[in-house]
């Protein structure tokens, strides 16, 4: 990342300054191994092992916390990492008490970010005295509290209706608007066109569908309103009157139309007779004719 | 004519008797949209020479012919697919006559047909022993054009699943476009049809399906059908189409067939069926005559019921589910009336053209009684009423319409409908409009008939008429009996005297015999003195369309003491009728006054007249007479016959006259009437529209809320929230009905700036914002469309500075809130469309009310994209109808060249026929009209359509026709460039005094007028007697062309060499200096070789006899099987083969 001097938000500050606290310390450490001078190159590559040194540290220390069903790193996690590294931790200590080592001062901290602040609304409930002062402090008081509401819910009728009509009228706007928005549209102004956008008139292919089936809400409505009197109708319907094109088995569909025929007729007439339609009858295969 | 002949029998203008006929189309193609089949004709010759079979075909591709299995030689020619080849002659006199020849040259019931084959000479022997011969023909139909209509809709899947199909269709007798046939009524023979179809479709048709069979590979399947009653040709249809089938569970016998997907809608909409079957069957004591009966509901229908021997075809469209009231009632009677067709018209048929009022009354006549049971007198007097007002405003427009014509040899008598622009001597030359009239007309002579002889007498005579017809119809043919299924207007009337031992003749002579209404004015005083009613009736019989009465004309008087018929006699010269009256104008208060039916009422006489006993005067209360009556009485009077007369034709007339009274009393009258729930529905609808007109000119003295205001909340709104109107229940028809109307009339209130009340607009604006269905049984499609009409309604013009362009900013803000409710209703229709799309419709129509009064800017665009192909076709007619109000108002070219190209190319034949319809009846410009539309291009396109154009649609043809008519008359178009050379010539023959001006109406109206072969003297001088006056009409230099060509071809045919094929070409060359056409025509034209000199007489062909379409024709294709295979489709469509029927009748 060089040379983006440029950058200017937080996030990038605060690498370009840990980049540079850690520059600093490789460079101590190579005064103190006894260089005088190193390429850029070389501190820079070094700066990078480093830094991958730290954060794998970290990362590892961090999955020990998390693998103990904690949030915070603990002295011991970080200990465990370090052995896990390969590193012997008793020559620590010796190593930060060497006497040539050098004190980095600390990086200036300029524009400490500001936390914002959490919305608190009223006072945060002190602990009761069974609970020890080190647990947290309890959360703000709209997070749990219940406001119990009393007012009459609305029955008047006008109220009702206006609501229903202007709820409704909504609904049917905002839809409206928004199938006109996602789709091609039609205006009656030249000079605008989202005042008053039209769906764009789309030709069906089968227009008469549409235009006189009921939708499947008010089929619902029908049926539960008259479903006795359809009663003694449906059979007829589900009568096979479509032989399928499956070239396979006509003579088996054939025969399953008289099963089912005589078994409807069974069931439902009993005694009563048959209908006889010739167009419920069955297809006849054709004759073979024998010729030569 | 027909009459004189009596009942005997029928005489067959054929020489030849059809007994059988088997139609077998094996082969059906959805996707190329093609027939192959074949028919084979069993016929008897009934004359010995028979050598010339004529038979009717159109559209067919005719491979092969032959007679008892011999090859036969056969000609096809069809003078109707041109009609006329001179190119320059436009005018439309010339046209009809032209056309009319054209459809009797190939007229079945003057024994002619398109078809003319040669029985081979090896049978000539068997003829002459009157032996039987067998016609085999192969055909095939590609992408037929009219006759047999194929929906295919354009999506993935097989032709089932996509539910493709193809039915038969046409006006009157188009059989002929299908198959080779004797496309005549009176024709009849037995059926045997075949269709083989997909396994996955059903084939429908007349008859007994006996057997459906597999073909051998399994894929396809065979019906076979038997019709054993003999039937005409033009009663044989054919449905194909993967249809659910719903056996009607009340007679199994009956079955109905819709597309998929719509079963449940055809369960509800046919359970309805068998009261009409029951009703019919008992009013006529006879059995239903077929032993099946079928109905198809099929989309893209050409007719919204078409009936056929044994099975009916319908628009899908009438199909509807239990939450539909509007479209209940209307499919019903689509239902009855189909039914009454079976018996009268398919079963049993007509004699001759001549007698179709017959069928269509009786069928009209029956269906009206099913209407009176079904939906009560009310509505069938309601239904009286508004077809006699509307064959009145017919006849008065246009002059007539004619129940029997009459087509003698008499001069006089061969053009019995001069007033029209087109012949009434052949059904495929009849204007819809006038068909439509006719129909409407011969029904209520019937109820004539039946006021005179009782309606007993009348249904014996129809059961007479159907007893002999199926005693006739299950005999052999060898019997001779079949002719008693024809029905003849002489026929019928001896029935009928025979029945009742009455004489109907004056009816008949005044009523069908001759055309015309009569005209009524009433008015009357009252003779204090001599206590009796002067009652003074005028006739006009002078205007067009009216005739004078002579005879009994029932009045009903009601006075204070009761009311009393008297029975007028109307003669030539007497006006002033005395009517005694009964009561002393001296009234008793405490008296209840008796009504006609019986009933005594209470009534508050304040209102009246002091003096004088009439409460109100009623002419002709029964309509026992076709006729329209203005009757003066004053306003009081009305009222009171507004609401105490129970006659609810009495009350509808009392509330159009009571618009002339706009007074506070008839204010009142009216809301009482309002408010009256045991008034008939539609008599309170009334009462809204004339309320409103009230208000209106009452306006600035007008008191209290806008009018129906508080009635419609009192009635229809929540009581404690006056302003919210109550969640919808329709459970009660006629308030659903008044709920409808109401604001519909409500929004044509205007204040005193002529504006609709702000008011109002709010009220119709919370009717729409509160509506609530979800409680509803029924759906509110056509409620909520009826609040959209009423938003349209309470549009007026837009204030407009300096003709500013229409933009948003400068919108009206009522008109914002319109437009507000329209958008969304329009866009919620297509998340949630309506039965029918019947809010679009509104919708679109308000659009067209706001663009016309300018608050919106007046653009087409929207409503081209609503007319395309694959709307609902109610969509599609209304925004076409909103493109044809746009194309006259903005008299836009590129509109009316949109119209008419669609015209052509619309694949829905109603559509096509709907938008001539709507051109003709909103024209762009008329006759008598300076219009930058008129022009030259627009009359050769016209010409194009209806002379060559329309040859597959008689229907549209016609349509053509009238339109021509309404833009540019009967004569030559006035934007036509006066030809050149005819002023030069008109001097040139100026001995000969060719008027030109007169000819038109009076020569080319004739039918068929002079036999002038060879004395064109006589001719010349015959147009001589037209030749004074008429300075006021514009010069017709067609007819000077035409007197000048007929001459010359006079002149020519002195000189002519007996040879007429050699000297032609000299004869043409004489031609063209004198003819004034283009050259480029005659070059076009003599490049046809042999048939180059026809044109020369052509003008004339209409003069002719008859007898000279009938000469041989050598220069026609003749095919034996060899050419067949080279050239198997030239005969088919080729305009030389058409137009060459009538070209060698001189030099024969």
């Amino acid at each position: 990342r060089s040379g983006s001097k440029h950058a200017t938000t937080p996030a990038d500050n605060y690498y370009l300054a840990r980049r540079r606290t850690l520059q600093v310390v490789v460079s101590s450490l190579l005064t103190e191994a006894g260089f005088e001078s190193a390429e850029k190159a070389a501190v820079e590559t070094l700066t990078e092992m480093l830094q991958s040194y730290i954060s794998e540290i970290g990362r590892s220390a961090k999955s020990y916390c998390e693998h103990t069903a904690r949030t915070q790193p603990t002295l011991s996690d970080i200990v465990v990492t370090l052995v896990e590294m390969g590193f012997n931790v008793e020559t620590l200590p010796a190593y930060a008490k060497r006497s040539q080592r050098m004190v980095i001062t600390a990086p200036p901290v300029t524009n400490q970010p500001v936390t914002p602040k959490a919305l608190t609304a009223g006072q945060n409930k002190p602990h009761p005295s069974h609970i020890p002062g080190h647990f947290p402090e309890f959360p703000d008081p709209h997070t749990y509290i219940k406001t119990p509401t009393y007012r009459e819910p609305v029955s008047d009728y006008q109220v009702l209706r206006e609501k229903a009509a202007s709820q409704r009228r909504d609904v049917e706007r905002a839809l409206t608007r928004f199938m006109a928005k996602t789709g091609e549209t039609q205006s009656l102004f030249k000079d605008d066109v989202s005042t008053f956008p039209l769906i764009a008139a789309r030709p069906f292919t089968v227009p008469y569908l549409t235009a006189l089936l009921p939708s499947e809400l008010e089929m619902q409505q029908m049926e539960e309103t008259d479903s006795s009197e359809q009663d003694d109708q449906t059979d007829t319907e589900n009568l096979p009157l479509h032989m399928s094109t499956d070239d396979s088995g006509p003579e088996k569909e054939n025969t399953s139309v008289l099963q089912q025929n005589s078994s409807l007729s069974g069931s439902r007439n009993g005694e009563e007779n048959v209908i006889d339609n010739p167009y419920l009858r069955p297809v006849k295969k054709p004759k073979i004719r024998r010729k030569k | 004519m027909n009459r004189k002949k009596g009942d005997k029998g029928f005489e067959s203008p054929r020489p030849y008797k059809l007994t059988h006929q088997v139609v077998c189309i094996n082969n059906i193609n959805f996707q190329r949209k093609s027939v192959v089949g074949y028919v084979e004709l069993t016929i008897f010759p009934t004359v010995a020479n028979l050598n010339r079979i004529k038979l009717n075909s159109k559209q067919c591709r005719i491979y092969r012919v032959r007679v008892n299995d011999l090859e036969a030689a056969f000609i096809y020619n069809d003078p109707t697919l041109e009609v006329c080849h001179h190119e320059s002659k436009q005018n439309l006199n010339y046209f009809s006559n032209a056309y009319a020849a054209a459809v009797s040259a190939v007229d079945p019931d003057a024994g002619n047909g398109e078809l003319c084959i040669k029985v081979p000479s090896e049978l000539w022997k068997h003829v002459d022993e009157l032996k039987v011969l067998k016609v085999h023909i192969n055909f095939s139909l590609d992408q037929p054009k009219g006759g047999l209509h194929f929906v295919v809709p354009n999506m993935e899947g097989s032709m089932a699943e996509r539910g493709a199909h193809v039915f038969s269709c046409g006006y009157q007798n188009s059989t002929r476009f299908w198959f080779p046939c004797v496309d005549s009524y009176s024709e009849l023979c037995t059926w045997k049809l075949e269709y083989t179809v997909d396994a996955a479709m059903v084939a429908v048709s007349n008859g007994d399906l006996v057997e459906t069979v597999y073909t051998h590979d399994m894929r396809k399947k065979t019906f076979h059908y038997m019709l054993t009653i003999p039937t005409a040709a033009s009663n044989i249809s054919l449905a194909i189409g993967p249809f659910e089938i719903l056996v009607d569970p009340y007679m199994h016998e009956v079955t109905h067939f819709c597309l998929p997907q719509l079963l449940p809608l055809l369960k509800h909409t046919t359970s309805y069926l068998h009261e009409v079957f029951e009703f019919y069957e008992e009013i006529l004591t006879c059995r239903y005559p077929y032993s099946c009966f079928k109905t198809v509901f099929i989309d893209e229908a050409y007719v919204e019921v078409a009936a056929y021997a044994s099975m009916s075809i319908f628009s899908t469209n009438l199909l509807h589910s239990a939450m539909i009231i509007d479209e209940t009632p209307l499919t019903r009677r689509c239902l009855a009336q189909a039914l009454a067709q079976q018996f009268f018209g398919c079963f049993i048929s007509r004699m001759s053209w001549s007698d179709e009022w017959v069928l269509k009354g009786i069928s009209g006549y029956i269906y009206g009684l099913w209407m009176k049971k079904t939906f009560g007198v009310n509505e069938y007097r309601h239904w009286i009423k508004q077809e006699l007002d509307q064959i009145v405003a017919y006849e008065l427009k246009t002059g007539g319409v004619l129940l029997h014509p009459i087509f003698g040899g008499g001069k006089e008598k061969d053009n019995p409908a001069s007033h029209l622009h087109f012949s009434i001597k052949h059904p495929h030359t009849l204007s819809w409009e006038y068909y439509t009239m006719f129909q409407c007309k011969a029904h209520l002579v019937m109820r004539l008939i039946e006021n005179r002889i009782s309606m007993e007498f009348m249904l014996q005579v129809f059961n007479k008429l159907l007893s002999l017809a199926s005693t006739a119809s299950s005999q052999k043919f060898q019997s001779h009996m079949w002719s008693q299924m024809l029905v003849s207007t002489s026929g019928f009337l001896k029935s009928i005297s025979n029945v009742s031992g009455k004489d109907i003749q004056p009816l008949i002579k005044q009523w069908v015999d001759q055309s015309g209404v009569v005209k009524f004015y009433g008015s009357f005083a009252f003779n204090r003195k001599r206590n009796v009613l002067e009652l003074e009736i005028k006739q006009d019989y002078t205007s067009p369309g009216t005739q004078k009465y002579v005879g009994p004309l029932k009045v009903t008087v009601q006075e204070l003491d009761g009311s009393f018929n008297h029975t007028l006699q109307i003669e030539e010269n007497s006006l002033k009728h005395d009517i005694p009256c009964h009561s002393k104008s001296r009234r008793n208060k405490k008296k209840k006054i008796p009504l006609m039916n019986g009933e005594e009422v209470d009534m508050d006489l304040s209102a009246m007249d002091a003096d004088s006993p009439l409460l109100w005067i009623r002419i002709d209360p029964d309509m026992s007479v076709l006729r329209k009556v203005e009757f003066e009485q004053s306003d009081f009077m009305w009222q009171y016959q507004l609401r105490y007369e129970r006659d609810v034709v009495a009350q509808e007339e009392a509330i159009l006259a009571l618009e002339k009274f706009p007074t506070p009393a008839s204010r009142l009258a009216l809301t009482d009437i309002l408010e009256q729930e045991q008034c008939f529905y539609r008599v309170r609808m009334l009462a809204c529209f004339c309320l409103a007109k009230i208000a209106n000119s009452m306006v600035s003295t007008w008191t209290g809320p806008p009018a129906m205001k508080s009635l419609f909340t009192r009635m229809f709104c929540c009581k404690t929230c006056p302003n919210i109107v109550k969640t919808n229940n329709f459970m009660n028809f006629q308030s659903y009905f008044l709920q409808k109307t109401m604001p519909v009339a409500m929004a044509l209130l205007r204040d005193v700036h002529n504006l609709c009340p702000k008011e109002v607009l709010m009220f119709i604006l919370d009717l729409i914002k509160y509506n609530d269905n979800r409680k509803n049984k029924f759906s509110d499609n056509y409620y909520r469309a009826e609040l959209i009409d009423a938003l349209a309604n309470s549009v007026t013009p837009a204030v407009s500075v300096n003709n500013e362009v229409r933009t948003l900013d400068n919108l009206n803000p009522d008109v914002r809130l319109i437009l507000e409710e329209i958008t969304r209703f329009l866009n919620m229709e297509k998340l949630l469309p309506s039965y029918r799309h019947t809010i679009t419709v509104s919708c679109l129509k308000a659009i067209r009310v706001l663009q016309k009064n300018g608050h919106v800017p007046s653009d087409p665009a929207l409503f081209k994209s609503y007319a395309e192909y694959g709307h609902f076709v109610d969509v599609r007619i209304a925004a076409l109808e909103a493109v044809v109000d746009y194309t006259k108002v903005d008299r836009s070219y590129e509109e009316l060249q949109w119209l008419l190209t669609m015209v052509q190319n619309d694949p829905v034949p109603y559509i096509r026929h709907k938008i001539l319809d709507m051109l003709t009846k909103n024209p762009p410009f008329t006759k008598n009209m300076e219009s930058p539309l008129c022009n030259e291009a627009l009359v050769d396109q016209l010409w194009k359509l209806m002379n060559s154009g329309t040859s597959h649609d008689w229907r549209l043809r016609c349509g053509a026709v009238d339109l021509y008519f309404t833009l540019f008359g009967l004569s030559r178009p006035s934007c036509l460039p006066l030809p050149e050379l005819g002023l030069v010539l008109n001097l040139k023959e100026k001995k000969a005094v060719l008027n030109p001006m007169i000819i038109p109406e009076s020569v080319a109206n004739n039918q068929e007028p002079v036999n002038s072969t060879s004395n064109h003297g006589q001719s010349v001088g015959f147009q001589n007697t037209f030749s004074n006056s008429q300075e006021e009409e514009e010069i017709d230099m067609d007819t000077v062309h035409d007197s000048q060509a007929f001459i010359y071809h006079h002149l020519n045919m002195l000189e002519r060499p007996s040879t007429p094929g050699k000297e032609q070409s000299s004869g043409e060359m004489n031609m063209h200096p004198v003819l004034a056409a283009p050259l480029s025509v005659f070059a076009k034209e003599s490049n046809s070789s042999k048939h180059s000199d026809h044109h020369h007489h052509h003008h004339h062909e209409h003069k002719k006899k008859k007898k000279k379409h009938k000469h041989k024709h050598k220069h026609k294709h003749k095919h034996d099987n060899k050419e067949k295979e080279k050239d198997p489709f030239a005969f088919s469509n080729s305009p030389a083969s058409a137009r060459s029927i009538r070209s060698p009748s001189l030099s024969d």
